[in-house]
């Protein structure tokens, strides 16, 4: 929770024309289901409108002509329309509806896959929390529009109508009367809707403040009963309860007085009727089911009304999600193949980065300047450094995560960038600094690494890096829930997973982030062991923590300020007693001292923080 | 705004009752007039639509049937008018009084709640999951609101509409008002089984909601492992098979609705036709007059309809009370009573402590600790060595009073330890923490948390300054009042670190408890944490969570602790000398010296 918590920006915009027009596209693949809606619900309006009609016509050549006859025969009208509209209501219900929901999917699937292709830029700049939203809520909003909101103004644009249509046939001076106070009513729901929608945004805008606030307190307890700071957290939270209050009550407050006001404006319309439909029943011009029709009509005309509101004020808000929903699919991966890309088969040879120069951002200094490098097949290449010297925009660069500014990059003598995307990822392994897996078994996380590993191959991968011992212990062995992020096991436990799963990957280079989060001393030896089984095989890049790792490298890399500081191999390297010695040497104790576990410590738990 | 501040303070403790709805009526102290004002008040707008049925039934026998027009035409108009303002106004006064009651009644609760947790002991927060307190505190209190804003008021609402309707149409004809409510347990019946299955099905689509956000979520998460082994295909399956499930789910509460609706328009349909039938004849018989029927046919139209949304009232209602029974879980648990204690010194501690035998055990007979005896004299530094589990974490939890010993005694500058309030004893006591917690609001803030006073910026950056995160700061655009966080910078561990220890420096404690861990930390940044340590030591008594040797040797008292119990203690240099464990832990280091001269040596 902490760590997905995410405060949701809410904005508006004015109606927007192509916004528009592209979410009726949404709904075109399905056109033959948004006009059956259309018209059974066009028809739901209709009939409605027509009973209450019927209604007219069982007081006025029923009861009062005393005709039991014609009352048995309205009486059965009736009956059958009630049947009619029974069909109806089904219909567009379940054809709304479910077109709804298949919009919704459509929607969340094509957001997915798009975020598929869009490349780790696009992450870096965007928040999780932001994504997530777009993929849940905003693909709702719009659904809801194109379904619900055509069904809601359909049906009161079409209620209104033909009640109108009634009255006309009944009275048509009357039927002026309420014609002028429908625009009135139309446009006082509107003003209302949209206000009550405002202070529901604020609602919502201090509900997420007041998730956090608990988010804050729960998670910071600790700190917080250490200063004592009860007495003041609570002062700052009554501030935001009060708000709350404030905004919830104006919400409500609003909400209350909006279908009362709308009452009590089509009352006047009811007394208008009375009124002159009075002296008219004096002439004979209006029958008492006349009467009752128009008051019928009249009352009801306030759902309809409040409906139509409801979607013009929500259409703003459905386009505002439409439009943040459009520019997530309409962002372009930054990272594409080339129109002549190629899969050569295999990636092996040497690697080559030549004259690279590569920053994140257009405005800001290069994190890596002309940084050149000839490694040959099979050589190990360790990486050290300060954090923010540039390690780790090398492996981004040779991932191809990222592309190089200026200057090329070559994979077994080809410019990379003339290579598909998964000739190049699917060969070659990497080991994150946090291992990160997927809830699911553990079987299944291995198999990430190769989908068509068959299950002996993927026991041989645990037993490569050691990790087999662990995950046999397990009552369920390889069928064993790793949780969610893979949280149920220990940071070491998720270390050789990822570890076995890069092995089975077999990739042709490889590629390491060291944790430097300490695990017990033999876990740490199976890491070492696996690690070693890894380069051994491939080419490999490994921003290294570990002395055994850095002392193994064929050479090693010291990076600072983008640029190669010192490089050459362990022994040379202390030789200088340059940069790379003071590194050595303090890493040397600081590791010793873990690994001998002089403290006796078993490491932190840093699962929390994945 | 009318909300008697007053009554927005009670202890809801004291609320609890075995019987939910009892708990509920005592939780609602303070709003029950109102509450019972917006139900009046509902009673008189149902009373007032009746009338207006009434009305319409006078004026049509008066002016269609018998003719005889005894009230002038404007004066009927103005008659519907009023009821119809009647109705409106006392529509809204309901919605104003329930929506105070509820925001009022939830407010309280919020507010006692975020108190009652920040006043819970360690012992409960530590057992319970976060996420599991949030949802409580949010998303139950949320629904404990929406019971007193709508659910309970519909049921009101429906049955004054049923109980008003029925009486008059008693009084206009028995047996047509008898005829008009056959339907009436049928409806009421099919409802409420099929919201139960609704809320099911709904229960079921939310549960994959939450599935799909899982998988979305760490798709997103683990953004690079899938791009590292390009797996965009088999995730799209992944999400594509979760996605379809959703739709699914969604299909079968659809269809739910789909039949339900149409269903009991049917049920009801069937019913006003009879109705219609019965009255209708009536009517050509003479034995009710055109004017009755008009008002039947309005009328009986409030009897049934809203009779369908009952049935998903309350099983709606039902929620409720299961929301108001977990959210009544943690506020029955005991708080930590913060001003307990007898003695209360208007100056600081001194910081003289003496450990006497003393144990503690967080449950009976898991013995944490046992036999703890040891002096510390006033600004000594004492160093805890020991694995994970040995104690020394619960040995320093016991002198902020967030555990309590369970025997033996500990004396704080000559007085028992329980004998001081716990606030005063958590003012005099600083903490720097393995893992630095940082609040998301402005730095200057994060370091005046909990200072409890004013501040002046001089005070905020000399501490800054002493913790070597003056540079740091100043770099930043915003400087002090950058925000941290999600919506502001990321700090680094060291950096945040040393914000602690600027927030302990201006907090200036008497005590110091220091977890001297830096595996969160940059080689480079080591050195400064480690001088802005020193800074924060002069002067206090510290104990130190040793991680490192150096901490260690200049410590006055080196305390090596193991399964609860202290297996040596003494200084460094009497330490080394002795076989044991600390011996063991030295000759490493030294070992390690060794080594690395040899390293070197081979390697040059």
């Amino acid at each position: 929770m902490p760590d997905n918590y995410y405060e949701e920006e809410e904005f508006q915009t004015r109606f927007n024309q192509k916004t528009f027009r592209r979410i009726l596209g949404l709904a075109k693949p399905h056109l033959k289901w948004v006009i059956g809606f259309l018209v059974t619900i066009a028809l739901v309006a209709a009939m409605d409108a027509v009973s209450t009609f019927l209604s007219k016509h069982i007081i006025d050549d029923g009861i009062v002509a005393k005709n039991p006859q014609a009352l048995t025969n309205l009486l059965i009208a009736y009956g059958s329309i009630v049947l009619i509209q029974a069909g109806n209501v089904f219909l567009f219900i379940y054809l709304a509806g479910i077109l709804g929901e298949r919009i919704r999917y459509d929607l969340r699937k094509k957001m997915f896959n798009h975020l598929q292709a869009l490349s780790l830029n696009y992450y870096s700049k965007t928040p999780v929390g932001w994504i997530m939203a777009r993929v849940t809520s905003d693909s709702e909003r719009v659904a809801d529009l194109v379904t619900w909101g055509f069904v809601d103004s359909t049906w009161g644009v079409m209620s209104i109508g033909t009640s109108m249509v009634f009255m006309f046939i009944i009275n048509w001076k009357l039927a002026l009367i309420v014609l002028g106070i429908l625009p009135i009513l139309l446009y006082i729901a509107i003003q209302f809707r949209k206000r009550i929608l405002g202070e529901y945004r604020n609602v919502r805008k201090l509900n997420s403040k007041i998730v956090g606030a608990y988010n804050e307190n729960i998670t910071g307890v600790r700190i917080i009963k250490a200063l004592g700071r009860e007495k003041e957290n609570l002062g700052e939270f009554k501030e935001l309860t009060g708000s709350m209050y404030k905004s919830s009550y104006r919400a409500a407050w609003l909400s209350a007085l909006f279908l009362p006001t709308v009452q009590i404006i089509s009352a006047f319309a009811v007394g208008a009727v009375v009124w002159f439909g009075g002296y008219q029943a004096e002439s004979g011009q209006m029958t008492i089911g006349g009467i009752q029709a128009f008051v019928s009509y009249i009352t009801f005309m306030m759902w309809p009304i409040q409906d139509i509101a409801r979607v013009f004020a929500e259409m703003q808000q459905a386009i505002a999600s439409a439009e943040r929903m459009f520019s997530l699919i309409d962002s372009k991966p930054q990272i594409e193949n080339r129109p002549q890309a190629i899969d050569p088969g295999t990636i092996s040879g040497d690697i080559i980065f030549d004259h690279v120069t590569f920053k994140y951002e257009e405005d800001e200094q290069p994190v890596l300047q002309d940084f050149s490098l000839h490694v040959k097949r099979g050589e190990t290449i360790a990486l050290v450094g300060p954090t923010g010297g540039g390690k780790s925009t090398i492996v981004n660069l040779l991932c191809r995560f990222y592309e190089p500014n200026e200057g090329r990059i070559f994979i077994g003598g080809r410019d990379y960038t003339s290579l598909s995307l998964q000739a190049i990822q699917s060969r070659i392994g990497v080991v994150l600094q946090t291992p990160h897996l997927f809830s699911g078994s553990v079987r299944e996380n291995l198999r990430y690494g190769r989908l068509n590993a068959t299950d002996a191959e993927i026991e041989e991968a645990t037993r490569v890096v050691g990790a087999h011992d662990f995950i046999t212990r397990f009552e369920k062995g390889f069928d064993t829930e790793v949780g969610e992020g893979g949280n149920l096991l220990s940071v070491g436990q998720k270390q050789l997973l990822s570890l076995a799963r890069a092995v089975l990957a077999k990739p042709e280079v490889f590629v390491m982030d060291e944790a430097t989060s300490s695990v017990d001393t033999l876990t740490e030896a199976l890491i070492q062991r696996g690690m070693e089984t890894l380069l051994n095989k491939c080419t490999s890049f490994v921003i290294a923590h570990r002395l055994s790792t850095i002392k193994k490298a064929n050479r090693i890399l010291v990076i600072e300020g983008g640029r190669i500081a010192e490089i050459g191999a362990h022994a040379e390297l202390l030789k200088v007693r340059g940069k790379y010695y003071q590194l050595y040497t303090r890493q040397f104790r600081h590791q010793l001292e873990t690994e001998l576990n002089i403290f006796q410590e078993t490491p932190a738990n840093t699962a929390a923080a994945d | 705004m009318k909300t008697s501040l007053s009554s927005t303070d009670i202890d809801l403790q004291k609320t609890i009752s075995k019987n939910r709805l009892a708990g509920i009526w005592r939780m609602m102290q303070g709003f029950r007039l109102k509450y019972a004002g917006a139900v009046t008040s509902l009673g008189i707008a149902a009373a007032a639509k009746m009338l207006t049925y009434l009305l319409l039934r006078f004026f049509v026998d008066s002016y269609f049937v018998t003719e005889t027009r005894t009230v002038a035409l404007p004066l009927l108009a103005l008659g519907f008018l009023g009821l119809a303002l009647a109705e409106g106004g006392f529509t809204f006064l309901s919605g104003v009084l329930s929506s105070q009651t509820a925001e009022g009644i939830t407010r309280r609760l919020r507010n006692f709640l975020y108190d009652h947790i920040q006043h819970l002991s360690f012992t409960y927060h530590s057992k319970m999951q976060t996420g599991e307190l949030i949802e409580r505190s949010t998303s139950d209190v949320d629904a404990l609101r929406r019971f007193f804003s709508d659910q309970a008021i519909s049921v009101g609402r429906i049955i004054l509409l049923f109980l008003i309707n029925f009486i008059a149409l008693l009084n206009l004809n028995v047996k047509l008002a008898l005829v008009s409510v056959i339907v009436v347990p049928f409806v009421l019946v099919v409802s409420i089984i099929l919201f139960k299955n609704v809320s099911k099905a709904y229960e079921a689509y939310q549960e994959q909601e939450a599935i799909l956000s899982t998988t979305l979520q760490e798709n997103l998460a683990g953004v690079r492992v899938v791009k590292a082994f390009s797996r965009q295909d088999y995730e799209m399956a992944k999400f594509e098979k979760d996605n379809w499930e959703k739709f699914i789910r969604g299909k079968k509460l659809l269809i739910m609705h789909s039949l339900f609706w149409p269903l009991s328009d049917i049920l009801c349909g069937a019913q006003l036709l009879v109705g219609y039938m019965v009255g209708a004849l009536m009517a050509i018989n003479g034995t009710i007059s055109v004017g009755t029927y008009l008002a039947y046919a309005g009328m009986v139209i409030y009897i049934i309809y809203p009779l369908r949304n009952l049935g998903r009232i309350i099983v709606q209602t039902s929620t409720g009370l299961v929301s108001y029974a977990r959210v009544m879980d943690i506020i029955k648990e005991a708080r930590e009573p913060l001003d307990e204690g007898d003695h209360l010194p208007t100056a600081n501690i001194v910081g003289k402590l003496g450990f006497k035998k003393v144990k503690f055990e967080y449950e009976p007979n898991d013995q944490t600790l046992e036999d703890i005896t040891f002096d510390v004299k006033p600004g000594q530094v004492i160093a805890l060595l020991g694995s994970t589990g040995s104690g020394k974490s619960t040995l320093v939890n016991l002198l902020p009073r967030f555990f309590e010993y369970t025997g033996g005694k500990i004396l704080l500058d000559g007085v028992d330890l329980n004998r001081y309030p716990r606030k005063y004893l958590r003012q005099q006591i600083g903490i720097v923490e393995q893992e630095p917690f940082l609040f998301s609001r402005s730095i200057r803030e994060n370091i005046t948390y909990g200072v409890g006073r004013q501040v002046s910026d001089d005070e905020v950056e000399t501490a800054a300054r002493a913790a070597a995160i003056h540079d740091v700061i100043l770099s930043f655009k915003e400087g002090y009042k950058t925000l941290v966080g999600e919506r502001g910078v990321t700090l680094s561990g060291g950096q945040k670190q040393r914000v602690t220890i600027a927030r302990t420096i201006l907090k200036n404690p008497r005590i110091l408890i220091l977890d001297d861990s830096t595996s969160s930390v940059d080689t480079e940044t080591e050195a400064e944490i480690r001088e802005a340590l020193q800074n924060l030591m002069k002067d206090r008594t510290t104990f130190i969570i040793a991680h490192r040797l150096q901490s260690i040797t200049e410590a006055d008292l080196i305390l090596v602790m193991d399964k609860g119990k202290i297996i040596q203690r003494g200084k460094h240099e009497e330490l080394v000398s002795q076989p044991g464990v600390y011996q063991q832990i030295f000759n490493i280091q030294t070992r390690i010296e060794v080594e690395l001269e040899k390293e070197l040596a081979n390697a040059g």
